[in-house]
């Protein structure tokens, strides 16, 4: 299908979005305002745009978990502000800034909590798939599962997406190729041109597309999406280029050839896209520029705003009843 | 009233919970049309399908992780871990994603699943089929531990189980799983007890406090009546049924009236959870004690195959010396 002048300007917005809050993100943890190990996505921004962009257009609920590079995606689903709070460990936060980024959970809006290591998330959002199925919502609910190039050499992924071949989950498998899992190139992850391929060995369709063209993300999830809610689970595998190391600090020069960042215009989903919306005729450089201004002043608002707000007490970290249910009354 | 093994307890109890809820679901091996392989889930597949009674490839993390899933989306999992060494693949489910996912839910979402956890030697069948797990899982906050006995407490704690709202390891006895009790014909709600103060004074006595569980139980009211008949003395044995959330005054009260402390399990005992009883026993009565608290567990080293698993798990012999020593003997 071919997308609306209004919806490739909608993309255009989502690219923009997920870029300023790359960028943000790198700027506070490096003045030392944001703790833990938040993964940069600079460079991977149509990824998740793409998936946003195919949840606005098919009118889809779509539960998912995050993935290392996916704030925006999670900030679509809990709130921007509320998303930047927990980022900053504060009372404002999705989760009152006791959980962290890292695992938000908000199942109302359809936020999956990922494991920490990752490989086993696959697994909770069959869980989730079955029970869409169970309660026959599968014409308005799907679940995208998403993950990254090393995930997916856990072993709990394969039990995953044979769990979800065998019952037939309302499912996709998404995975967000980079090229590098943490400091180790793909080509030591697995054996394949594509991962795309595996879904094979599970009697899945699978495809993969150009990570770095929002519009080609967008319209591999929406006919994923679209399997996913006949019950047939699949694989998009998308590729694209991490342009930070796996963490902010961490020196990729000591395992990456770095030349590409000399040349990013071929990959930048940022710049593919504003040259798509100028041939098309649907934008120029003062609108896109209006577009990134205005983006930038809700990120840096949603900073400034949750910067105002406190850190959670000892109180609220120690409640048991927030451990356990029927009234733990204190530790047990 | 009927005399029922240990066995088909479980089996009264997941069909009862079953028809009473139809959120609860079974997830597992071998549950289909042979309901397991201990027989937990006889008789429910012809009975409810496969949409309640999901037959699971051998992928227990996978699966675990699914009902994980389910249990977000409103449903009651049950899941059977055949044998409870296999929980190793399943680790991560519990401690990672049940453990936790109530708490970083701002307290909002409980996440009930029950895993049910074959534990324990009687079978001969070595190093990866006999072990006692609990204490891998006490130290994981968020989850709670249930680990019943005989056959009536099966029921009762297995219904309890899986009527919490919160992630439950129902860990049960292999070598115990012919043992029978009679079990009433039914029970009403308000008969289920809580998972909360579950602890049971099996038998009173005035000069030493045993608290055992499971086939270390058995092989101290063994002793005890030993015991008893050689030294006069009087021994009052707690099962404390539930493990976490532990029956802590019940064992106080106890410790106040006899001053003694023997703990026995089938763990081995470094890092068991005997020695978080005796801590919390010595916290809480200090120089009340008349002596030092002992512990016979299990010896630690690896479970041996055949019935060579009855050099590391406590014997009658072991059990009345460490009695003798508790009663300063």
């Amino acid at each position: 299908m071919s997308f609306t002048k209004e919806q490739m300007l909608d993309m255009y917005s989502e690219l923009a979005r997920s870029r300023v809050l790359g960028e943000k993100i790198v700027e506070f943890i490096k003045s030392g305002k944001i703790s833990g190990s938040i993964h940069p996505c600079l460079g991977q921004e149509a990824v998740t745009s793409g998936i946003i962009s195919a949840a606005k257009i098919s009118g889809l609920n779509i539960y998912h978990t995050g993935t290392h590079r996916g704030q925006t995606l999670m900030a679509y689903k809990v709130g921007f502000s509320p998303f930047i709070g927990e980022v900053l460990g504060r009372t404002s936060g999705a989760n009152a800034g006791v959980s962290g980024e890292y695992h938000l959970t908000d199942i109302e809006h359809g936020l999956i909590p990922a494991t920490g290591a990752l490989g086993g998330t696959w697994g909770i959002l069959d869980g989730v798939a079955w029970a869409i199925k169970q309660q026959g919502r599968t014409d308005d609910t799907v679940v995208l599962a998403p993950y990254g190039d090393g995930a997916v050499s856990e072993g709990a992924t394969f039990e995953a997406l044979n769990i979800a071949a065998l019952l037939k989950l309302p499912i996709l498998f998404f995975i967000e190729n980079n090229g590098v899992a943490m400091s180790t190139p793909v080509s030591k992850q697995y054996p394949l041109e594509n991962l795309s391929e595996r879904a094979k060995a599970f009697g899945m369709q699978g495809v993969t597309v150009d990570g770095n063209d929002v519009v080609a993300v967008t319209q591999a999830v929406l006919d994923g999406l679209k399997l996913a809610q006949q019950c047939i689970p699949n694989i998009v595998e998308v590729k694209t280029w991490r342009w930070e190391g796996h963490f902010v600090g961490d020196n990729q020069a000591q395992y990456r050839d770095t030349s590409f960042l000399q040349h990013l215009d071929d990959i930048d989903p940022v710049l593919i896209h504003e040259k798509k919306l100028k041939e098309l005729g649907y934008a120029d450089d003062a609108y896109m520029a209006k577009v990134r201004e205005e983006m930038t002043k809700e990120i840096v608002d949603a900073f400034d705003y949750n910067l105002t707000q406190g850190f959670p007490v000892r109180e609220t970290v120690l409640d048991y009843n927030r451990l356990y249910s029927n009234d733990a009354g204190g530790e047990i | 009233m009927s005399q029922q093994i240990l066995l088909r307890a479980h089996n009264i109890a997941v069909a009862e919970e079953m028809a009473k809820d139809d959120k609860v679901i079974v997830i597992g091996e071998d549950v289909g049309p042979k309901g397991g392989i201990w027989t937990t889930f006889m008789g429910l597949y012809p009975k409810y399908g496969e949409n309640r009674v999901i037959e699971m490839p051998m992928a227990e993390a996978g699966y675990s992780m699914f009902a994980a899933g389910a249990a977000m989306m409103g449903y009651r999992p049950v899941v059977e871990i055949m044998f409870a060494d296999f929980a190793t693949l399943s680790f991560e489910a519990i401690v990672d994603v049940c453990a936790k996912f109530r708490y970083n839910s701002m307290g909002k979402h409980s996440l009930p699943i029950t895993f049910i956890l074959p534990q324990g030697v009687g079978a001969g069948s070595g190093a990866h089929h006999s072990q006692s797990v609990e204490s891998w899982f006490a130290n994981v906050p968020g989850l709670k531990i249930v680990a019943p006995t005989g056959a009536a407490d099966v029921r009762l704690f297995l219904r309890a189980s899986i009527r919490d709202d919160d992630p439950v390891l129902f860990i049960w006895h292999r070598g115990l799983m012919i043992s029978r009790e009679d079990i009433p014909d039914t029970l009403a709600d308000d008969e289920i007890p809580s998972l909360k103060n579950a602890g049971k004074i099996v038998k009173e006595g005035n000069d030493l406090t045993v608290v055992a569980y499971q086939r270390s139980l058995v092989v101290a009211q063994m002793a005890a009546a030993e015991v008893e008949a050689e030294t006069g003395k009087t021994i009052e044995i707690i099962d404390p049924r539930v493990l976490i959330p532990f029956d802590k005054e019940k064992m106080f009260a106890s410790l106040r009236k006899t001053g003694r402390l023997l703990v026995a399990h089938d763990a081995p005992e470094r890092g068991g959870f005997g020695a978080q009883i005796v801590t919390w026993a010595v916290e809480e009565l200090g120089t009340e004690l008349k002596a030092n608290p002992v512990s016979v567990c299990g010896k630690n080293t690896v479970i041996p195959f055949n019935k060579l698993e009855d050099y590391v798990v406590p014997n009658k012999e072991e059990m009345k010396a460490g009695m003798k020593k508790a009663l300063g003997l």
